[in-house]
């Protein structure tokens, strides 16, 4: 495994995901911020537009009363309605029904007094006298579209300026924010780092040095002590290679090479072998000679191991643990306490232990689903409570 | 000649028949008046505005006629009197000044 320089030193992916995710939320919330400030700087300036038409409307207004007054007077000799090139007019009785109209927009609300409706605007006066019966008299002009494009600049270019001084504040912003809890998670990570490197020192002597023992000049009960403390190297070697994998994941390329799984699985049950005995664990072996895939040989001997040590783990003593290699598939099958069909849907989540007598952190299925994953290998798991669980690998 | 005077007597029959109700108890006075119909269907137009209004007010004032609620002026009632109460009863009121509205209404008229 490798670990690449420059991801070590860049924002770590999480980070990043975090950045984002806030940036996406945080424009939303500017641009709906923006959108809102526009909306109210819109009404604002329709308001103002339609103060400085309301005199003129107020004139044409007057105008058109003082012709229907006329109209009503001679009603009997003239029926012909005043119009005007300046404006087009409409008259409602007291019931709201029209007497008669030159509107191009014949939807009126007489319930306001100024209002704009598609490019026009509608003035709504009310009379006090009702010639002809005329109780609201409505002016209809078309809307000067000047203010509103001027508006349109307006709001465009401002509120882009505005967007980007929010984007590049909020990013400075989550940086300030994040800047301990960064300084504490890289602290974090390095102590992590530092420890299983310099643990690492240690346990390859211990395993070392037990392998090279001259077991034979020793008595029964000194031999039974070095078997022991060769069983704790080996399960600490596991642990410190699972937590490597967690601690570094994200920061190792994979290298994949032709792996000849067949005399992986044998060197892989050969180092369990010494742990198995404890529990006095029958291991048979059931390989394809010469079974070869292209992965990355840390990664398949981290998946192997965790499947291996968990079928010893959650075994019964003096039970049995069967490996199977096929040319597209690897299963392993122990005899040990087996699994409800819940807890078989939340073995893969990390930190999950059903049976909290054995040790471990709860991270070796997790390991196994990611580089599972990782690699498209598919994950079949059989089980039955007390009887026994069937883990099955194919690619 | 006998069939001449059976030819007025069905056209005098005929004309008769269709005066309204309006016709023999409005028009037939107000004809002799100075101020005719027409204006004050507009002076009711001018106060009360749409079709509801001016019928619920001309009812009331032919019912209980009365210068508070007329719409001439007060000299005009003050030179001329206020109209005598009408012998119709309501229905039949309804029903002239329905004739009425009809004859003299802007909706429809107005070019």
């Amino acid at each position: 495994m490798l670990v690449s320089k420059s991801k070590a030193t860049s924002l770590q992916k999480s980070e990043r995901k975090t950045l984002v995710s806030f940036l996406l939320l945080y424009s939303f919330f500017a641009v709906v911020i923006l959108f809102f400030s526009a909306f109210i700087y819109y009404n604002l300036q329709k308001d103002v537009m339609l103060r400085e038409q309301n005199s003129q409307l107020k004139e044409y207004s007057d105008e058109l009363i003082g012709k229907l007054r006329s109209l009503h007077e001679d009603f009997t000799y003239n029926k012909t309605y005043p119009r005007s090139k300046d404006y087009n007019s409409a008259i409602y009785d007291s019931s709201n029904k029209e007497i008669f109209s030159t509107l191009i927009k014949n939807e009126v609300d007489l319930t306001k007094h100024l209002y704009v409706i598609g490019n026009k605007i509608h003035y709504i006066r009310i009379l006090e006298r009702y010639y002809l019966g005329t109780m609201y008299l409505v002016i209809e002009i078309n809307e000067n579209e000047k203010w509103f494009n001027f508006f349109k600049i307006k709001v465009l270019l401002y509120g882009v300026a505005l967007f980007l001084i929010l984007l590049i504040a909020g990013y400075f912003l989550l940086k300030l924010l994040l800047k301990p809890m960064r300084e504490s998670l890289y602290l974090l990570d390095r102590f992590i780092k530092d420890t299983t490197h310099e643990l690492n020192t240690p346990v390859s002597a211990i395993l070392m040095n037990i392998e090279t023992f001259p077991r034979d000049t020793l008595d029964e009960k000194s031999a039974k002590k070095i078997h022991r403390i060769d069983i704790a190297a080996r399960t600490i070697s596991n642990i410190y290679n699972d937590l490597t994998y967690v601690a570094l994941k994200n920061q190792v390329n994979s290298k994949d090479e032709s792996v000849n799984l067949t005399d992986l699985i044998k060197e892989r049950g050969e180092f369990f072998k010494i742990i198995s005995t404890q529990k006095k664990l029958v291991c048979n072996l059931d390989l394809e000679k010469s079974v070869v895939i292209m992965i990355d040989r840390g990664k398949i001997t981290r998946l192997i191991d965790n499947l291996i040590s968990n079928a010893i783990k959650y075994n019964k003593k003096s039970g049995s643990i069967h490996i199977k290699l096929r040319k597209n598939y690897f299963l392993i099958e122990d005899s040990g306490i087996g699994m409800t069909k819940k807890e078989i849907k939340e073995i893969f989540e990390r930190y999950t232990r059903f049976n909290k007598s054995e040790g471990g952190f709860g991270i070796g299925l997790n390991i196994v689903a990611a580089i599972a994953s990782e690699y498209n290998l598919s994950i079949d798991v059989d089980s039955k409570l007390h009887i026994g669980t069937k883990v099955k690998i194919s690619w | 000649m006998v069939k001449k005077i059976i030819f007025m007597v069905l056209l005098v029959v005929n004309v008769q028949a269709e005066k309204n109700i309006y016709d023999t108890n409005c028009l037939a006075c107000h004809k002799q008046l100075s101020f005719n119909l027409e204006k004050i269907f507009f002076r009711y137009l001018l106060k009360y505005s749409d079709e509801v209004s001016v019928k619920s007010a001309l009812v009331d004032f032919l019912q209980e006629p009365n210068s508070d609620i007329s719409v001439m002026s007060k000299e005009y009632t003050r030179s001329f009197g206020l109209k005598q109460k009408s012998e119709l009863d309501k229905e039949q009121l309804k029903e002239a000044i329905d004739i009425y509205w009809e004859k003299y209404t802007v909706f429809g008229k107005i070019k």
